[in-house]
């Protein structure tokens, strides 16, 4: 028997803290050197599981996320072992902040973002995620204000495009971004804000779409 | 998620039960080499009750061999358990005496207090036992009180008897409990005696809870080695009878008392066939503990 929808847990690849980064470094990275000192670098082998999580941590900890980006052809393609498919880099004055911060990704990670199998093989895979609150990371990204619900659905481009029309026909949902196909992983994003309810509802609709849609792809 | 995960049908029932194939039936007990043909094997198997000639089916035992194995090896274990009960000494006419363990656990975990008397015993032995005797016959539990409570009575007479048709002057009876075999020597030396004979229950094996052994030593005195003593063991009805075993007993104490030595240096040849040496030995029967079952 399929068993679809099956959580697919991400791989954290790296976790390292820089303490006294150089400035020019932290600006590059898009940091402010006064303030961005300590640095925490995650990569993972799951973009949008990170996404979230980064968001995650600017909730527990007063940090910002200075450089968050997905590479190309993810994580199937990396360019060494421990590349996975996004390196994300929070900073902070207090290292004991950046501690604090990487302790709620690494869990968010672990317990709560992940990508799902949506054909029983892996082959194709879905996240219809809901935040239930923004927090300053995405609420910035977002330009929504922190705390408001949004799901975060994200799956290959015609189980996306798809998924995109049943997720806004099923519930009360307004559209904040659409990322059309290609992006940087070849994936296609959306992100839909409503009551949670209305979020929940849409995730719902958007994953059934994408198992639908890998079950039977010409119709 | 998970709503949608069971609405799609991952909680369905799980599908029926595929038809059971045909199971073969189990193949036929076999002997190897096949008793019919091997009058060996056959003869073999009669004359030990070790585990010979009990056949296979497929790859494993047979289940009454199984079932035998699993009784006899409860019968060991009941027989290392139990206890010589208090007053059995004097209720069978034996000046009853005790080694300087106290309790069943401490008699199993520690050989060395089993083997001396403790003070109450000594004070016994030096007031009420008959001293300058030619054989001290002492009976003990041993590691099997169940063995000394079937056939310690019956071979302790035996004995007494032989020893008295040799002319062999026996002394008072004792029983010894919580008694190891060196124990014999304290006793020995304390009443004086030429030979010390102890008849204790042996280490029970699979299905011989009640065997009894008999260590002779001359010359007893605290200090001997097992190299000193001469035994007998097996001494159950279905290994060594009673009867056999003090005749034996008999002799061998009465070679000692002549030869005045005991153990490796004592010529167990000058005993001829008496004392149990190269003639004829009746083989040992196996007890059947569990019925038929194939």
């Amino acid at each position: 028997m399929l068993v679809i929808l099956e959580r697919i847990v991400p791989t954290v690849l790296s976790v390292r803290r820089l303490q006294n980064a150089d400035p020019a470094l932290i600006r590059a990275y898009g940091g402010d050197p006064d303030r961005h000192t300590s640095l925490g670098l995650v990569t993972c082998d799951q973009d949008d599981a990170m996404y979230v999580a980064l968001d995650e941590a600017t909730k527990h900890a007063t940090v910002d996320v200075i450089f968050a980006k997905s590479f190309y052809a993810g994580a199937a393609h990396a360019s060494g072992r421990l590349s996975g498919e996004i390196l994300g880099v929070i900073g902070a004055t207090e290292p004991e902040a950046i501690d604090q911060a990487l302790e709620a990704l690494l869990r968010c990670l672990e317990h709560d973002a992940c990508f799902y199998d949506a054909d029983g093989k892996r082959t194709v895979t879905v996240f219809p995620h809901v935040i239930t609150s923004l927090g300053e990371y995405l609420s910035r990204e977002a330009k929504l204000a922190p705390g408001t619900p949004m799901a975060y659905l994200v799956a290959p481009p015609i189980e996306a495009t798809i998924g995109l029309d049943a997720a806004l026909k099923a519930a009360d949902v307004t559209v904040v971004r659409v990322q059309t196909p290609p992006t940087e992983t070849n994936f296609a994003c959306a992100w839909l804000t409503g009551d949670l309810d209305a979020c929940e509802a849409a995730a719902v609709a958007y994953a059934a779409a994408v198992v639908d849609v890998a079950a039977t792809p010409r119709r | 998620m998970d709503g949608l995960r069971d609405a799609l049908g991952s909680s369905d029932p799980l599908p029926p039960v595929p038809a059971m194939p045909p199971i073969p039936a189990p193949p036929e007990r076999v002997y190897s080499p096949r008793p019919e043909k091997s009058a060996f094997a056959a003869e073999a198997a009669r004359h030990t009750t070790a585990l010979v000639g009990i056949g296979h089916v497929g790859t494993r035992y047979a289940t009454n061999v199984v079932l035998q194995f699993q009784a006899e090896l409860a019968v060991a274990h009941a027989a290392v358990g139990a206890e010589l009960p208090d007053g059995w000494a004097e209720d069978n006419g034996f000046v009853g005496v005790r080694s300087r363990v106290t309790s069943h656990r401490e008699f199993l975990l520690r050989p060395d207090l089993g083997r001396r008397l403790d003070d109450e015993s000594l004070q016994k032995i030096r007031n009420s036992c008959e001293k300058g005797i030619d054989v001290q016959v002492i009976v003990a539990d041993g590691l099997s009180a169940v063995a000394c409570m079937e056939n310690g009575k019956p071979l302790h007479d035996a004995v007494v008897g032989a020893c008295a048709a040799r002319g062999l002057r026996t002394g008072t009876p004792i029983a010894a409990r919580f008694a190891r075999v060196w124990l014999e020597d304290e006793i020995g030396q304390e009443v004086g005696a030429k030979v010390a004979m102890i008849l204790l229950g042996e280490r029970p094996g699979l299905g011989t809870g009640d065997g009894l052994s008999a260590y002779v030593v001359h010359g007893p005195k605290l200090g001997n080695t097992d190299g000193d003593r001469n035994m007998i063991s097996n001494i159950h009805l279905r290994g060594i009878p009673p009867d056999d075993a003090a005749a034996r007993l008999a002799a061998l104490a009465a070679a000692m008392i002549e030869q005045r030595c005991s153990g490796v240096t004592l010529d167990l040849g000058r005993l001829g066939e008496v004392a149990g040496g190269r003639g004829y030995r009746a083989p040992q029967v196996r007890q059947k503990l569990v019925g038929e079952c194939s």
